[in-house]
């Protein structure tokens, strides 16, 4: 799920404001990630494992990423043929069996896709953190047995974000993102990411295995598992088209 | 006068058979009148389900608020202020008024999550405006500033949760921002209305504004007037009047409600189902007067026989069965208006009929359901009946009387 990429970056991709108590700014910290994490373009087979109470399902997907659009397929036999395609800020289904394609729209976007943690809206976002959020880098923690920046980015005044508040937990050493925890304007804590697993591909560190928990509901995970990506692969035009997607 | 009178005789001498197909013509008659009196109350008691529920007789928004009224935006809204009530309060059969705030919002119980509608409602104005009163099955409404909310039985029902339980209802606010909302459940309802007893929140305005950012505003404001009969000429002076104050604001009938116009659509169903009906009744009719005819073919040879005309012979029958369509009309209309007369009075409670609930199926019906009168559809059917048993005596009366007389005399 091209789209779930693009959020990875997002979690990273934060804005800067000076900490007077550290020798690195905030902003330096988020542009050291995105060299590491952001995607001009990629093709990405992964996996999702969504964990609802006892019911566990899996979906395989390949994407497609470039810029700020993207297009997935779902690969697993029981979803295989439907494809999401992210243009811009709009979003497109397409189920084989219905034939049809659907504009996901309103409040469609803030469900679970495909029954996941991650909301539609999560996927939509693919602009730049650093554009929405005022950031500050607010600690250093350890985390996962490794050093982190601790960042916290509260949104813009005007500006339409999903999340109010979202917390950064970013690698010292590596410049990666460990964790984010996102909330409500009232406070509410609404979901958790976790990285537990990142590698070194191509001279860059990458999330390989995360976690998101939907923290409004209980015993629910959905796991996010890169099985192979390869980055600026040759893309087809005409991939991202709304022909394609049939 | 002599074939006038011949036929009204020919009615009294076969007075079984007269009085057979008048039956069948006032039981077609009977049948139609009550259907159409019960879809009539049930559209009826559609109609009222909006407006004590859900609508009420007229709504003040603005003009782009009612372009994207389905999902339910938080932009376009209004700020219902000291003028604003003021020209609402002279309108004539004022009663009261209600500001809403209305949201797409995804009920939570920490488990599941369900899409219902929230309505940040001043408590005392709904209760004022709405029925609801005496539609608490669990608890009472919140007070205004109190951290509670107010929903269906039904949607509670799904969720598994009672009175004191608490619901976090996640929001987006007028940015986009997701936002959440923690309350104490403090009543749970049980309406007429399906919509309200299994999609909606309501909670106090105070908190459903902050929550999502709007400042004091709201999406509507919703008047309640003596009676719905009067909401089209209040609404078109409170439009009048409303122009001086803001050209913005738009008045919506409600009788103009896109809810309004499904009940509309289906009781346009109902009708079509109807005139179905009566035109299988038409052809039992039809039917029975051909019957009729064929079977006096000796009697139609004896009279031309003696000498009538072809045309005297077409005009007895016809008249003969004119008469016949006029007695059993007017015996369906009496059993008609018997029929309505109980439905009216004492209603029909599919409910306890049936054992269950109707509104759970959609059906907008709890207690009992009324007939209507509707002294058009007497009329309208009355001469359906009287008009099918005119034309249909027409062609077997012009047949037989066309045969030879020997013919028409040994005819078996």
């Amino acid at each position: 799920m091209k789209n779930i990429i693009l959020l990875f970056f997002c979690f990273f991709t934060v804005v800067v404001i000076i900490t007077p108590v550290s020798a690195i700014t905030a902003e330096e910290i988020i542009n050291q990630r995105d060299k590491n994490e952001y995607l001009e373009a990629a093709r990405v087979e992964s996996e999702m494992l969504i964990v609802n109470g006892n019911r566990k399902m899996s979906k395989t997907m390949e994407s497609f990423i470039e810029g700020n659009n993207a297009l997935s397929h779902f690969t697993n036999p029981r979803d295989r043929g439907t494809k999401f395609l992210k243009r811009g800020d709009d979003l497109w289904m397409f189920f084989p069996d219905a034939e049809d394609i659907v504009k996901i729209s309103g409040h469609m976007l803030n469900q679970g896709m495909m029954g996941s943690d991650f909301s539609y809206q999560d996927m939509m976002e693919s602009d730049k953190l650093t554009d929405l959020y005022n950031f500050e880098l607010i600690g250093e923690e350890e985390l996962h047995g490794r050093q982190c920046y601790v960042l916290e980015g509260i949104a813009k005044e005007n500006k339409e974000v999903s999340y109010y508040r979202r917390r950064s937990w970013i690698d010292k050493e590596r410049f990666i993102g460990l964790k984010e925890e996102l909330y409500a304007q009232s406070g509410r804590l609404l979901k958790i990411m976790n990285v537990n697993r990142v590698e070194q591909i191509d001279d860059r560190w990458y999330p390989i295995e995360s976690v998101m928990e939907n923290k409004l509901r209980k015993n629910t995970s959905t796991d996010f598992i890169i099985k192979s990506i390869e980055f600026n692969p040759g893309i087809p035009a005409g991939t991202f088209s709304l022909e394609n997607m049939q | 006068m002599f074939l006038t009178k011949l036929a009204f005789k020919n009615l009294v001498r076969h007075r079984n058979r007269t009085l057979i197909t008048a039956l069948i013509i006032a039981f077609a008659i009977f049948f139609f009148i009550l259907m159409d009196s019960l879809i009539g109350g049930m559209t009826e008691m559609s109609y009222e389900n909006i407006i004590e529920y859900e609508a009420s007789h007229l709504q003040v928004v603005s003009h782009e608020y009612r372009e994207e009224e389905d999902e339910l935006p938080l932009k376009n809204l209004l700020t219902v202020d000291e003028q604003l009530i003021g020209v609402v309060k002279r309108v004539a059969g004022y009663q009261a008024s209600l500001a809403e705030l209305n949201f797409q919002a995804r009920l939570n119980d920490g488990i599941n999550e369900l899409p219902v509608i929230g309505k940040g409602v001043n408590p005392d104005k709904l209760l004022d405006v709405f029925e609801l009163q005496d539609k608490f099955v669990e608890g009472s409404i919140f007070s205004s500033g109190e951290y509670k909310a107010v929903m269906g039985k039904r949607l509670a029902d799904l969720l598994k949760l009672k009175q004191g339980d608490y619901i976090t209802l996640l929001v987006k606010d007028k940015n986009e921002t997701f936002n959440t909302i923690d309350v104490e459940i403090s009543g749970l309802l049980h309406t007429g209305n399906p919509k309200v007893n299994s999609s909606i929140v309501y909670l106090p305005l105070n908190i459903a504004q902050q929550a999502l950012n709007v400042d004091n505003q709201v999406s509507k404001l919703i008047v309640r007037l003596e009676n719905k009969d009067l909401a089209e000429i209040s609404g078109h002076l409170l439009a009048e009047n409303l122009k001086t104050l803001d050209n913005n604001l738009e008045v919506i009938l409600w009788g103009d409600l896109e809810a309004v116009s499904v009940a509309g659509a289906k009781q346009m169903g109902n009708q079509m189902i109807l005139a179905i009906i009566l035109l299988i009744a038409a052809i039992a009719i039809i039917n029975t007067v051909i019957l009729a005819a064929l079977e006096r073919m000796k009697e139609i040879g004896m009279m031309k026989a003696m000498g009538l005309q072809r045309k005297e012979i077409i005009y007895t029958f016809v008249l003969e069965s004119t008469g016949i369509g006029m007695l059993g009309g007017l015996i369906g209309l009496l059993l008609g208006g018997i029929g309505v007369w109980i439905f009216s009075k004492y209603g029909i409670d599919w409910g306890a009929m049936i054992g269950m609930d109707m509104s759970a199926f959609g059906m907008p019906i709890i207690g009992k359901m009324y007939g209507v009168w509707n002294l058009g559809t007497f009329l309208l059917v009355f001469g359906f009946g009287v008009f099918v048993s005119l034309l249909s005596s027409i062609l077997p009366a012009y047949w037989a009387a066309s045969k030879d007389p020997v013919e028409a005399i040994y005819h078996q």
